[in-house]
């Protein structure tokens, strides 16, 4: 990874026909309507710097990558002088490799070598078969996406694609912290004074997966599947007897993926589906079947999404688990977006759990001004039971401005 | 005029005339169908190339005068319905490396895929999803497909003037295969060259978008509009696409026009 990155970087001065290069520098400020129990910080604010070169010195490389410097206030940011490459620490780090790969390209064969996106499914809200995909789930309701390093083959022919992976390295999705507002509170937490984080033990083996994709005239469709380890944790929480505090240590179970989605485009809409069988031989996590259908249409400056994501428990097991992709299922989704001009959109999301126990609700205002400068407004409205896995999160309604200057 | 009645000669001289202008009317819509045709099919010959690349600068505008600036890099391989292109955008910053790879059939609508850099995943552009505006210009996605003769029914509605140059004026519709958003569309092609120097593009009976073509000058032997105004004329808005840097049958691989090559960022 460190030889990529340097040849990346001398590679830079050389390439100006072939080199391009893109990035933006971002500021945000969160406002909650109110405190959480266990956190009562109202406002957070936090500035983001991303560049993104790209180089291709011959036909058949390309060597891309995209680096990140970022600061905030609620401390969700590391204060360390170092650059992050593998991503694995509970805080995000304030000077990191975000992606940074290889791309050989011979004929119809692609081979990408390093930290990069692997991105599974058709569907657009949840895509249960995106299994090398893990998230940053800091703020539960805006999680980014996180890279894994490997190596990926992709073979294209035709209407056909076949796909191979192969992740040396595990890759977690990383959670909210302890003692913040977006902390999931595991049962045995009630009456207790706080936490001791005891770590990751993390998976030592290597993931791997395959995927067949089949374009036709009338439809899009394909096959896959995962051997690997959830990338979200399991939480084995002991209470102390010495201290009133609960100890948590984060695991990922083994886990076992088919999967299949498809697309097919009808005259007044186009109908998406997904579905992923997983499977898990450890003895604390569930067998599941996750899946969602989806309806879509574009109509002019209107664009509409809307589905159903459903689950079906086939082994129950898991004791207490942090697992987003399963707390919004048994769910209607919904996201409507309307372009109002040249510049300016608006948009609208929703997730509501179908016995109404959660209830997530965003409104977002986007305007860019010049060639350069974007301003966001959004809202989110957060409901429900604090049994359920939105309905938690109830405290956290919050509004949002982002500025931020592209390049 | 005499009173005098016919003679059998000169009624059946009559009765031939009729017959003959009977004949040539019903006849008309034919020719001017097949005239038609021809005439299309001669403009898709004269602009037959191996590839194409161009940096297309984009202005767009609103009622109110110039709102964003744009600019894309246009490269195609292959000709009409045998061709695919890809479409880059290299400005604005927040949308550089957006992606489009269009896939032109001579029989049907294309096949069109995304690739959006910020979600890393590339989608589909669904048929009925095709009327959708391109990245807030006035050009649609469908209005990005390059059009084969086979795709359409002609008939030639007469002769105008565009700009100066006197022009043919062509009625397309699409065949039974040809999805589209259109009902129809007038063409409008220059009697010099061959070139397009219009279209309009209906709804039922109203006309939806208008594209204009001017600053014609020939680049290795073919005659192209390098200024392209699209306007949308139910939302008063328009792009100006001006073509630089136009190159005509330069070397490109078919590799470059696949899913693999549209995630790839140079």
């Amino acid at each position: 990874m460190k030889s990529l990155l340097v040849l990346l970087l001398f590679a830079v001065p050389a390439g100006a026909q072939q080199f391009t290069y893109r990035g933006f520098a971002e500021v945000q400020a969160t406002g909650y309507m109110q405190p959480a129990p266990q956190d009562d910080g109202r406002v957070w604010s936090a500035a983001l710097f991303r560049v993104e070169p790209a180089y291709r010195p011959a036909d058949w490389l390309t060597l891309s990558g995209s680096f990140d410097a970022r600061v905030d206030s609620a401390e969700q940011v590391e204060r360390v002088w170092r650059i992050d490459v593998q991503d694995r620490g509970l805080q995000r780090p304030a000077f990191s490799v975000r992606h940074a790969q290889a791309t050989l390209r011979k004929g119809t064969l692609a081979v990408d070598l390093g930290k990069q996106f692997v991105r599974w499914g058709k569907t657009d809200i949840l895509n249960p078969t995106d299994r090398f995909a893990p998230r940053d789930f800091l703020e539960v309701t805006d999680a980014d996406f996180l890279a894994v390093i490997g190596a990926r083959a992709q073979y294209e022919r035709g209407g056909q694609s076949f796909d191979v992976v192969w992740v040396p390295t595990f890759t977690p999705s990383r959670v909210p912290l302890l003692e913040h507002r977006w902390a999931p509170l595991p049962p045995q937490a009630s009456g207790s004074a706080g936490f001791v984080d005891l770590g990751a033990a993390f998976p030592q083996r290597s993931q791997y997966g395959a995927r067949w994709n089949v374009v036709g005239p009338g439809f899009e469709a394909s096959v896959s599947y995962f051997d690997g380890f959830n990338h979200l944790p399991q939480y084995t929480a002991t209470p102390l007897s010495s201290r009133p505090l609960i100890a948590l240590q984060r695991t990922y179970a083994p886990l076992r993926m088919a999967g299949a989605d498809g697309a097919v485009p009808l005259r007044w809409f186009t109908v998406k589906g997904e579905a992923a069988a997983l499977f898990s031989h450890s003895s604390e996590a569930d067998d599941v079947v996750l899946y969602i259908i989806q309806l879509e249409r574009q109509s002019g400056e209107l664009s509409v999404v809307a589905g159903y994501a459903g689950e079906v428990v086939t082994a129950n097991r898991s004791l207490f688990e942090f697992a987003p992709d399963r707390g919004l299922t048994r769910a209607f989704l919904g996201r409507v977006g309307y372009t109002i001009g040249p510049t300016s959109d608006v948009s609208f999301e929703a997730a509501v759990r179908q016995n109404l126990d959660g209830v997530w609700l965003k409104g977002q205002y986007s305007k860019a001004v010049g060639a350069h400068w974007r301003a966001t407004l959004a809202g989110a409205v957060i409901g429900g039971d604090e049994r359920d896995f939105i309905g938690q999160y109830n405290d956290n309604s919050h509004v949002l401005a982002t500025l931020r200057y592209s390049f | 005029m005499s009173d005098r009645p016919l003679s059998s000669g000169h009624r059946r001289s009559r009765l031939h005339a009729v017959t003959l202008a009977l004949a040539l009317a019903l006849a008309a819509p034919v020719l001017a169908q097949d005239d038609a045709r021809k005439i299309v099919e001669e403009a898709q010959r004269r602009t037959e190339s191996k590839s194409q690349r161009y940096e297309g600068l984009l202005q767009v505008l609103d009622g109110k005068g110039k709102v964003a600036d744009k600019r894309w890099l246009f490269t195609r391989l292959g000709s009409h319905g045998q061709s695919k292109a890809v479409l880059r955008f290299l400005a604005p910053a927040e949308v550089k490396g957006v992606a489009l790879l269009i896939v032109n059939h001579p029989d049907r609508a294309s096949d069109q895929w995304m690739w959006t850099p910020a979600l890393q995943r590339e989608r589909r552009i669904a048929l009925q999803d095709r009327s959708t505006r391109f990245f807030g210009t006035d050009f649609s996605f469908e209005d990005l497909e390059e059009r084969d003769v086979d795709q359409y029914r002609y008939r030639l509605l007469g002769e105008e003037v565009i700009d100066g140059a006197a022009c043919w004026r062509i009625e397309s519709t699409p065949s039974e295969k040809k999805i589209s958003q259109y009902t129809k569309s007038e063409v409008w092609i220059r009697k010099d060259t061959y070139a397009l120097a219009q279209v309009e593009s209906y709804i039922k009976t109203a006309v939806v978008r208008r594209l204009k073509y001017s600053n014609f000058a020939q680049q290795q032997g073919i005659w192209t509009g390098r200024r392209l105004e699209m306007s949308d004329l139910r939302r008063n808005s328009r792009t100006i696409l001006t073509l630089e840097k136009l190159e005509y049958n330069m070397p490109l691989k078919d590799e470059d026009f696949t899913l693999q090559a549209l995630r790839n960022p140079v």
